[in-house]
This record gives structure tokens, C-alpha cells and sequence, in this order.
């Protein structure tokens, strides 16, 4: 005795092999799309900046220090004032902001970045502030020890005593540490956008460096007199780190894994119009009056579709990589990929189910198969990053109002674990979130296709 | 019309029918449809276009849940009976078009849980018996009409039911296939099957059918085997009258109404329909009534009465109206 849902699924897989213009259409449009994207996107500087605001992330593990002002000890956080400073500062002439701020710990920003959903993370290194302290006192210290040197020089010593004499008398010059501080600056240095970013954080950060230096001097002057010293050393640095993975990220590499996901979407359309045949050619009624039991139905049409998304997803995947995806991880990274896709399959079979249950004829369940997945393919990221809808906080993750398309998830992972290299523990909550929501509407496409075209009217 | 059920048997009846009724809001589709079908007859089910044939077929088999009444089959609830019990072959063509024969065939077989051994020697005796074999593993898309109208047979056989339900199984058809069709049918009772035919061709009912059951309005009009309907309803051969000015056909039939021997007289699709026991004797008289009208008679015929006629009499109507 022969299974039935194996039965189904391989005469599922015969027509859908056999329909050469639906194999077409689920295999060929999107690696028409995929070579359109990679010869537009290609290149690293296929995108443009403008002057819109930048999405950074500042993680500021600065633990503060104890500066002396006016001879009184004060604790100050310069980490917390430089990041201050980076979400108020504007474009030159224009009230617009040069970045939004994204509170992020590090892992999240990691996250972020890898999604595009963040231009640039600063990371704020612990000594931060004694770095400004010192950087601070030296540049005191230069003014005060250039003034007093200058007008020795241009005075007679009994002027030089007197001015001496004019300091008062508990005045000590500051004595700077060599406490220097490096902030790192971490993006994908393929992007255009962190490129903006990252040249617009180097240069707030030298104005910050400049003020600094300029209200130490400032005070001395306020007692010794006018001079221009100029400091020597560098206190304060900044660094460029590539992120992991993305050291020649082009677009065209964030644009590949949801092209993937695009394919996954249009079985939408293919799934419905496939079931919704069936009931339109009566061959569902033929089969009704079978033994077939709507678990083999289901199960079976299930099975063809997984069949033909693994392959979607390998064809694609190579089509990319051949087109010039740059692909991290190694064979285990594809198999990841390839399990999450038929996550989103199965997603996009059960979307195609509930369209099934009520589109009134195949024509109709294609139409709306593609009025839907076509949308959703932009909802879910799959060819351009997303504007911050903040849903809420769960599991330290801030949701998005497209999160709770499983369709997200799965373009999130799969874009991770190819083009990062990510493991599984990486994209796990991806993948779990991807689940619950795949079998919340799994649930609703078996119910609803059950009750509508496999009960007796 | 109801049939009276007997209390005594069930061994006999392949399948009973008690009070069938369906209803979508005010429209009765099938109205109180009470019948039974003897085990290894052939049995048509005779109507119009709309008349509640298919829907009670429907009912029968379980497609359909019934609004009111029981249907047993084998003496059994239906609900209760084995699905591969029943075939069914519907009225449009309900085909796999990117299988091929074989593939269909087979898929229906695996869906009723028949061993692949038993399911490759149905197959092929089906194809065979269908003259289908040489075109087993072409693809349904490149088969002719009466290719596909064969396969839509075999779909409801393979699985080997007592009781095979071919829903208007020759629509279509050439007179070559047809009669291939019918062979088939008729071999089906050969072994020991149950047929029910439903189809609005008299001469396919006449032909097959041991019984036949007229239904109109999703009513039971009559049943009774062609012979004993022909006989007792519409007994006498058929003048069909065609005037070359069709609209005068009332006046000309109110005129010839007072025929004695006309046992009935109808407009027919346009020409005038006289019913008589012995219509080559009458044929005299009527011609010179319909000239002392000043009607003039652009074609005549005498036939046989058949089933259509009896349906006629009985509804009112043609059968393809």
C-alpha cells in the first residue's frame, strides 16, 4: 500500500515540474530580480547619503573620572556628554539632526548593524573620561607653561618674579596622566552609509578633542594672559572596526538572502492557485470522495512545496554567489539557510492555504497571492532596510511592527548566516520567533482551508 | 411521485433513498426524493437541465450534506459504508491535465489504498477495455475529448465499487465513442455492479437503463423500466408538424384538438407534436385540418414515441430546455 500524502506530493511535484510557465514563474522571476539587484546594487557606492539623519548606536562603558575645577573634585562622565553632543549636533545651516540614536548594549548593535537597521556603532571605551581629564589637564598645563615661558621671555626677572608671584600661592599646574582612550567606530565598511556616518563621528569627535582643549586653555588664560599653545600628543583617538563578515559588503549582499525570501513569497500566489485549481477542476471533489483524509492533503501539498523551496533556495543561493554575494560560513552555513527558508516555506504554503479556502476561483487566488506577497516582500526588509516601528521590548530585543511577519524572521536569519557567518545560537531567537509565527498561521491556513473545501457543503 | 420503500429487504437494494430533500433558502433543489436501486441494475435518472439530478446524486454519494432524509447503501447509513463502495464519474471532466493516464489512474488507486499490483492490473485492463492503451502514457492535455471523457470513467472505477454513479458520462461524445461507452456500461453489470446513470439523453436512458427514474423540480415524476414508461405514458407513435409560419402552431393545435384519436397534442421546440395510437390512419384528416386553416405545412414525420416523449408528456418541457 502506497502512502497517500507521498502519492500527492509526488503528483504536486510532477505538475509543478510539467506547468512550464509556473516553473517559470517560481523559479526564473526571481533570478531575473536577482541579476537585475546585483548589477544595480553591486558596487559599494550604490548608495547615496544625503544629509538625512544616521542611525548610531553609542554602547558608552566610560566609568567616569575625577577632574579637579576650580580647585574642587568633580565626577564627570565625558562618555555621557560626547554622546550628548552626538544627538544634538546638525547638519551646518540646517535644523536637521546628523544622527538618531538607537539605544543598543553591544550584542544588539551587532545585530542591528548586520540587519541594516544601524549605520554605525560607537563604542565609548571604560577610561573615556580620564582620557578627557588628562587630555584636558595637558592642554593647562602647555598654556600655562607657554604663557609664563613667553613673558619671561619678554620681561625682565624682576617682572618675572612679580608675575610669579601673582599666582596664588596653593596654584599647582596640572599634571596629566598618560591615559589615553581609543572609540571604536564599527560598521560595515563597504557601506556607503557608514562611510557618511563613520567620517561625521571622526569629525564631531575632533571638535569635542578641540573644546576640550580650548576650555582648558580658556582658564589659564583667564589668569595668565593671552597665548595660543598648541598640545602635543593624542589623547583621544578614534578607530574604524570592520564588521564581522562585511569587509567588502556591497548592497547587492544585503539585497541577495531577501531575494531568497521573495522567492519563498511568491509561492504564496503558486500554492493558492495550485489548491484553488483543484477545487475549480473538481479533481478536490474526486479526491474527497477518496480515502484520502485532509491530513493527506495537507500534508501532501506541504511536502511538494518544501521540495520546490529547498530547491528555490539553492538555486538562488547559487545564482548569487555567481552574480558576486559575498558568502561567509561554509557548507553547515547553507544548511542553516536552507532550514530556515523552509521555515519561510512553509510559512508561504500556509498563507497560500488560507487564500485558497477563499479566493473564488484560481485567477482570483493568484491575483491575491501576488497582491499579497509582493508587499510583504518590502514589509519584511527582503530589498531595502526598514524605518524603526518600535511594537514593544521582549527578551532584550526592541520588536518592530514587521516582526510579526515570520517572513522578517526568516530574512533576518538567512542574512545573517550567509552573509556573517552566524550560527545557529546566533539566529536562534530569529528562528524561534520565526516558528511560533509559521504555526499561528499554519493553524489558521489548515483550519480555515479544512473547513471551507474539504468538509461536505 | 414516491416510491414506497419495502420494510422486508435490504440484501436486495444497492442503495435506498428515503425523503431526500435539499433546499438553498426558498428554492427546493431536491424535494422529498424517496427511491431504491436494485443491486446490479442499471439505473437512470432521467431530467432536464436543473432538475435536481445532480444534487441529489450528490446527496447520495456524500458530497452533499442532505437538508432532510436517509440514504442507505448496501442497507447501511451511508456515512457508515466503506468510501471505496462508490464510484463516481462526474459530468465535467475532472482530470489531472499534466498526469498521464497512468498517473491518474494510479493516484486515484493509491487514494483508495489499493495494493500497487492491484492498482497496475486495473490500469491496465481499464485502459484496455476503454481503448486507452496506447495512449497510457501520454499526458491528459494531448488526449481528444473522447479520450478524456473515457479516463473521467475509468477515475470512477478504478478502485473496483459495487456501485458506480456516471454522471451524463457521454456528453459530448462521438457516436464511435459512445458506443464504446456503453459497451463498458453494460459490462459493468456483467460484474455484479451497480449503475446509476444520470443523463438528459433519452436515447442513451433507453438504451442502458433497466429503469428509469424522471425527475423534474427535484421531484420523482415516474420510474419504471423505458419499456413499461413508453407503454403506459406514452403509448401511439408521434406526428411532429413543422408549419412554415411557426407562430400560428396555437392556432392550428387548438383546431386539431377536436381530432378524435389524438391522445395528445404539444408545441415542441417550435413544431407541433400529435400523439396518436394509430397516426398513419389519422394522418388524413389532420393534414386537411390544418389546410382548412389556410397553415401551410413545410415539413412532416412520423416516429416511433420515445422516452423524450414521455418526458414531455410529463413535464411539460423539453429535455435541454
Amino acid at each position: 500500500m502506497t502512502v497517500k500524502f507521498l502519492s500527492l506530493a509526488v503528483k504536486g511535484l510532477k505538475q509543478a515540474l510539467r506547468d512550464r510557465r509556473s516553473l517559470f514563474f517560481l523559479l526564473l522571476f526571481p533570478v531575473v530580480f536577482m541579476i537585475i539587484f546585483a548589477f544595480a546594487f553591486g558596487s559599494p557606492s550604490s548608495l547615496g547619503t544625503g544629509t538625512t539623519p544616521h542611525k548610531i548606536a553609542v554602547i558608552n562603558l566610560d566609568r567616569g573620572a575625577t577632574a579637579s575645577i576650580n580647585n574642587t573634585d568633580l565626577h564627570i562622565n565625558a562618555g555621557a556628554n560626547f554622546t550628548a553632543l552626538l544627538e544634538n549636533v546638525t547638519y551646518e545651516g540646517t535644523n536637521t539632526h546628523m544622527f538618531t540614536l538607537t539605544n543598543a548594549s553591544a550584542d544588539q548593535a551587532q545585530t542591528l548593524l548586520k540587519s541594516r537597521g544601524l549605520d554605525a556603532a560607537i563604542t565609548i571605551p571604560e577610561n573615556f573620561s580620564q582620557a578627557v581629564v588628562s587630555l584636558s589637564n595637558a592642554s593647562a598645563r602647555t598654556e600655562a607653561t607657554s604663557d609664563i615661558g613667553l613673558q619671561v621671555i619678554n620681561a625682565s626677572s624682576a617682572q618675572a618674579a612679580a608675575l610669579s608671584a601673582q599666582l596664588p600661592t596653593n596654584a599647582t599646574l596640572p599634571r596629566p596622566s598618560n591615559v589615553t582612550a581609543q572609540v571604536t567606530v564599527e560598521g560595515d565598511t563597504g557601506s556607503a552609509a557608514f562611510g557618511a556616518a563613520q567620517g561625521l563621528i571622526f569629525n564631531v569627535l575632533q571638535q569635542y578633542e578641540s573644546q576640550i582643549q580650548a576650555t582648558a586653555s580658556r582658564q589659564v588664560d583667564a589668569t595668565l594672559g593671552q597665548n595660543q599653545s598648541q598640545l602635543n600628543g593624542n589623547y583621544i583617538s578614534a578607530a574604524v572596526e570592520p564588521l564581522t563578515g562585511a569587509r567588502s559588503f556591497t548592497y547587492f549582499d544585503y539585497q541577495a538572502p531577501g531575494l531568497i525570501v521573495f522567492a519563498l513569497l511568491l509561492q504564496v500566489s503558486s500554492v493558492a492557485q495550485d489548491l484553488a485549481r483543484e477545487t475549480d477542476s473538481g479533481t478536490l471533489t474526486r479526491l474527497k470522495l477518496s480515502n484520502m483524509r485532509s491530513f493527506d492533503l495537507l500534508f501532501g501539498t506541504l511536502l511538494t512545496w518544501i521540495i520546490i523551496a529547498v530547491v528555490q533556495i539553492l538555486l538562488l543561493f547559487g545564482v548569487a554567489v555567481a552574480l558576486g554575494f559575498q558568502w561567509s560560513g561554509g557548507a553547515n552555513s547553507i544548511e542553516l539557510a536552507v532550514f530556515i527558508g523552509i521555515i519561510g516555506g512553509i510559512a508561504s504554503i500556509s498563507l497560500g492555504l488560507l487564500l485558497a479556502a477563499f479566493a473564488r476561483n484560481e485567477r482570483q487566488a493568484a491575483q491575491l497571492g501576488v497582491l499579497i506577497a509582493v508587499p510583504v516582500s518590502f514589509l519584511t526588509g527582503a530589498f531595502f532596510p526598514l524605518p524603526s516601528e518600535p511594537l514593544g521590548t521582549a527578551f532584550g530585543t526592541t520588536f518592530q511592527v514587521y516582526d510579526l511577519l515570520p517572513w522578517t524572521q526568516v530574512a533576518d536569519a538567512i542574512r545573517q548566516v550567509l552573509v556573517f557567518g552566524s550560527s545557529f545560537s546566533d539566529v536562534a531567537i530569529y528562528v524561534g520567533f520565526a516558528i511560533v509565527l509559521t504555526a499561528i498561521l499554519f493553524i489558521v491556513g489548515v483550519i480555515s482551508y479544512s473547513r471551507v473545501r474539504l468538509r461536505a457543503e | 411521485m414516491t416510491e414506497q420503500l419495502s420494510d422486508h429487504t435490504t440484501d436486495a437494494y444497492a442503495l435506498q433513498v428515503q425523503g431526500l430533500t435539499k433546499r438553498y433558502g426558498d428554492l427546493v433543489a431536491v424535494d422529498d426524493l424517496s427511491l431504491q436501486i436494485k443491486k446490479e441494475e442499471i439505473f437512470g435518472f432521467l431530467g432536464p437541465n436543473g432538475a435536481g439530478k445532480t444534487t441529489a446524486i450528490n446527496m447520495m454519494v456524500g458530497l452533499l450534506s442532505p437538508t432532510g432524509g436517509a440514504v442507505l447503501i448496501n442497507g447501511q447509513d451511508r456515512a457508515r459504508v466503506p468510501k471505496r463502495s462508490v464510484g463516481v464519474c462526474p459530468q465535467e471532466l475532472v482530470l489531472w491535465e499534466e498526469l498521464t493516464c497512468v498517473e491518474n489512474l494510479t493516484l486515484i488507486g493509491d487514494m483508495y489504498d489499493l495494493p500497487r499490483v492491484v492498482t497496475n492490473e486495473r490500469v491496465r485492463s481499464l485502459l484496455a477495455d476503454l481503448a486507452l492503451s496506447e495512449k497510457a502514457k501520454a499526458r491528459v492535455s494531448q488526449l481528444s475529448g473522447g479520450m478524456k471523457r473515457r479516463l473521467n470513467v475509468a477515475l470512477a472505477v478504478v478502485h473496483d465499487p459495487d456501485i458506480v454513479v456516471l454522471d451524463e458520462p457521454s456528453s459530448g461524445l462521438d457516436p464511435q465513442s459512445r458506443l464504446l461507452l456503453w459497451d463498458f456500461i453494460r459490462s459493468l453489470k456483467g460484474k455484479g455492479k451497480t449503475t446509476i446513470l444520470t443523463t438528459h439523453a433519452m436515447e442513451e436512458a433507453d438504451a442502458l437503463s433497466d429503469r428509469v427514474a424522471i425527475i423534474d423540480h427535484g421531484k420523482l415524476l415516474q420510474l419504471d423500466t423505458p419499456q413499461n414508461l413508453k407503454r403506459t405514458i406514452g403509448s401511439g407513435d408521434i406526428i411532429e408538424i413543422q408549419l412554415a409560419e411557426p407562430e400560428r402552431n396555437e392556432t392550428v393545435i387548438a383546431g386539431l384538438k377536436s381530432v378524435k384519436g389524438i391522445q395528445e397534442i404539444k408545441d415542441v421546440g417550435g413544431k407541433i407534436n400529435v400523439r396518436a395510437l394509430n397516426a398513419v390512419s389519422l394522418l388524413p384528416e389532420i393534414l386537411e385540418r390544418v389546410d382548412a386553416m389556410h397553415a401551410r405545412v413545410s415539413d412532416i414525420a412520423i416516429r416511433e414515441n420515445t422516452l423524450e416523449d414521455v418526458f414531455i408528456y410529463l413535464t411539460g418541457r423539453g429535455l435541454r430546455e
